[in-house]
């Protein structure tokens, strides 16, 4: 129980069943098993919960998101998306009911001042497969995915602590 | 030199639904709902450890999470044969509680909402016209000139910052759009609002569920949620209880009715015949009797009818589904066997299953509950039901439409709310007696069936569990959109949504508002593409809808 919310939200999104679309909660689940945070940050994971995620966005002063993203490269390969390289809204939209995180994002910013937000994502190469591990060339990334978050809460001025330290 | 990049969003749905639909002289003649996506979770649950069930069913929907966990812990509770405690099922009915406050809520406003809200029309309102509208029919506590101005002025700066995202609705304009412009404005102001109360709200899950959005606190035999029985915490739930229920009785309730009066129409359109309710929130022990949303099953809208629903009387018929055989099975005997062919409205066109109750396909979700709650004689919906069409001035008929649905939902939402005050009342007291009892212990059968039926936002949602050698043999679960959302079954009848569109008006093929009007007033879990056929024209349209 945490009385002081952290500034500081990191979002894992996706669907872990779903082979590569769970890396996101993979990832997360990898970096709270190895590490604490002084001062602590929230870590969260989001499933797909789209729309619902708004409140906990909209309270964070800075939003790390952490999911598969599709841009066409090798699978496995790993981005760094913030401003303005973040899409305002999704372009291949065929989603009516999860109205997605892309959308959350945009209606906090209609709803007052959005988190400075940091995508981190991963080239999936299946996101249809029922499974319950990521496909090896994204499995493998995840220590490095682990290491970017890392990155970006040193920038913000966190110090994680490796567990069993 | 930034990449162009996409994020799919086909990973963030739970199945792809595609509405055709045939048009003759401006009205729908025929339909045909088909899920584009298959899930086969069922697949991968066999073999495992039955407690591992209720934690991958929860993932196996976008958002219904605490559902789908709920009614997996109560199969498996029925399977070994444990009575939780009373306070575990307090707990579970008020988790449960706030689900349908929030879901109902984002439903309405996010959802559905711009089906009958135009947006660019709030641009052009008169914001102190607008501020002596919301003075007549809300009780909200947000108003003024000033406050009316703001909302245009950030609806207008987001509409030409070029990212409607969410707003990205092709059919501004359209002639169906009935409200005036002031009503517009009003609507979308509490569409902001609705956002800022839901991301206040989701903190209401989190106090007894221990975690959110993946609530952790339900466990076979009860709950685990000890520590949060405190005065503190359960004053903070409370707290956010009442502002969220001060908002459905004020904003959404007046609402409905408000934009409802301008849709009138719509009491005619959309309606289905048949509707099944497991009901839910049990105060006692004996179920069905202590449902507080009863349970029923009420045919060809024969209210006075109102029969005893039975889980055995469901079977899911695949002759037009992408399974292999043609058999209709009860879920304890489905199999999840896919075989995918071409897309063929003829023959087989659906991953979804066709659910049947006595052969018979049956509409799910708040109208159903509502209806039956009406017919087994339940005072407080009664009177709900009667002030809310006597206000908008339609017969007892009306409740059968798109309208009725619409209204359904949010008199539903009044009702389980109010509720929910007097079971966070009883829990306090049975602490206060020195009752503290949350969990039972139970042990694990080699050999056991179990069913698990609850009633959810969406509708009525059963999961079935077969246990051989303390190990899952066989799960099916049968959801709300499979209900409402599935194909014709082998003897050729139209599932709900198929139903329900025939005889919608269409002023223009090219832009289908009244079609998604009826089909998102079920509230799918799924997104939604229509494609039209005009067989006048031959022109065949393919369009892709938020």
């Amino acid at each position: 129980m945490m009385d002081q919310k952290s500034p500081i939200l990191v979002l894992g999104v996706g669907n872990p069943l779903l082979t590569d679309d769970g890396v996101g909660i993979h990832a997360i689940a990898a970096l709270e098993k190895a590490y604490s945070f002084n001062p602590p940050v929230e870590i969260m994971d989001g499933g797909v919960q789209g729309l619902n995620l708004l409140g906990f966005i909209a309270e964070a002063k800075h939003l790390i998101v952490i999911d598969a993203v599709r841009n066409g490269g090798a699978p496995g390969t790993l981005y760094r998306l913030a401003g303005g390289q973040i899409p305002r809204r999704v372009l291949q939209k065929n989603s009516l009911h999860q109205v997605g995180l892309l959308e959350a994002l945009a209606l906090a910013s209609v709803l007052g001042d959005p988190p400075s937000t940091v995508i981190l994502g991963v080239e999936p190469l299946d996101i249809a497969s029922i499974g319950l591990e990521p496909t090896l060339p994204v499995r493998e990334r995840i220590p490095e995915l682990v290491d970017a978050v890392l990155a970006e809460l040193k920038l913000l001025g966190c110090v994680p602590q490796a567990r069993g330290e | 030199m930034a990449k162009r990049i996409t994020i799919d969003p086909v990973t963030r749905i739970e199945g792809h639904l595609r509405i055709e639909v045939e048009i003759a002289d401006g009205k729908v003649v025929n339909a045909w709902s088909s899920g584009q996506m298959f899930r086969g979770i069922e697949m991968i649950l066999k073999g495992r450890d039955p407690r591992d069930a209720p934690l991958f069913t929860q993932r196996s929907c976008g958002v219904c999470t605490y559902v789908h966990y709920l009614a997996s812990i109560r199969a498996i509770e029925a399977a070994v044969g444990v009575e939780v405690p009373e306070n575990a099922r307090i707990l579970r009915n008020l988790l449960h509680g706030t689900q349908y406050q929030h879901d109902h809520i984002i439903h309405f406003y996010h959802l559905h909402a711009l089906d009958w809200v135009d947006i660019l029309s709030a641009l052009k309102a008169d914001p102190q016209k607008t501020a002596a509208l919301a003075e007549n029919v809300s009780q909200a506590r947000w108003g003024g000139t000033a406050y009316f101005k703001q909302v245009q002025e950030r609806i207008k700066t987001f509409v030409e910052s070029g990212q409607l995202g969410p707003f990205n609705n092709a059919y501004w304009g359209h002639s169906a759009y009935a409200l005036p412009p002031e009503a517009n404005l009003m609507a979308v102001s509490h569409y902001l609002e609705a956002l800022r109360l839901q991301a206040k709200a989701a903190q209401m899950h989190a106090i007894f569920g221990a975690k959110n959005p993946h609530l952790q606190s339900l466990v076979v035999g009860g709950i685990t949620c000890a520590m949060d029985l405190t005065p503190d915490r359960i004053a903070e739930f409370l707290y956010l209880w009442k502002e969220t229920q001060t908002f459905v009785r004020n904003v959404y309730l007046s609402d409905i009715l408000a934009i409802g009066s301008f849709y009138k129409d719509w009491a005619a359109l959309g309606g289905t015949s048949n509707f099944l309710a497991w009901g839910d929130f049990p105060e006692g022990e004996k179920e069905p009797e202590s449902l507080f949303m009863p349970r029923g099953v009420i045919m060809n809208r024969d209210i006075a009818a109102v029969r005893p629903a039975e889980q055995e009387k469901v079977t899911e018929h695949i002759s037009h589904s992408w399974y292999e055989g043609n058999t209709d099975q009860h879920p304890y005997k489905g199999q999840t066997a896919p075989q995918h062919g071409d897309y063929d409205p003829d023959n087989r066109y659906s991953w979804i299953k066709a659910p049947r109750y006595e052969g018979e396909p049956c509409e799910v979700g708040p109208l159903a509950r509502m209806l039956v709650a009406y017919a087994r004689g339940k005072d407080s919906a009664r009177k709900l039901v009667d002030d809310t069409l006597a206000r908008l001035g339609v017969p007892v008929t009306a409740l059968f439409s798109t309208l009725g649905r619409t209204a359904a939902r949010a008199l539903e939402t009044v009702l389980v709310g109010d509720a929910m005050e007097g079971w966070v009342m009883k829990l306090v007291e049975n602490l206060k007696a020195g009752q503290d009892t949350i969990y039972q212990a139970w042990t694990m059968p080699d050999k056991a069936t179990g069913c698990g039926l609850n009633d959810v936002p969406r509708g009525s949602l059963g999961h079935w569990i077969e246990i051989e050698d303390k190990k899952i043999k066989n799960y099916q679960y049968v959801v709300p959109s499979t209900w409402n959302l599935g194909p014709r079954c082998s003897n050729g009848k139209l599932g709900p949504v198929e139903q329900a569109l025939i005889g919608t008006p269409v002023a223009d093929p090219k832009r289908p508002v009244e079609v998604l009007r009826t089909v998102h007033s079920f509230d799918p879990c799924i997104a939604c593409a229509v494609h039209m056929i005009d067989p006048r024209s031959n022109e065949v349209y393919k369009i892709h809808v938020l």
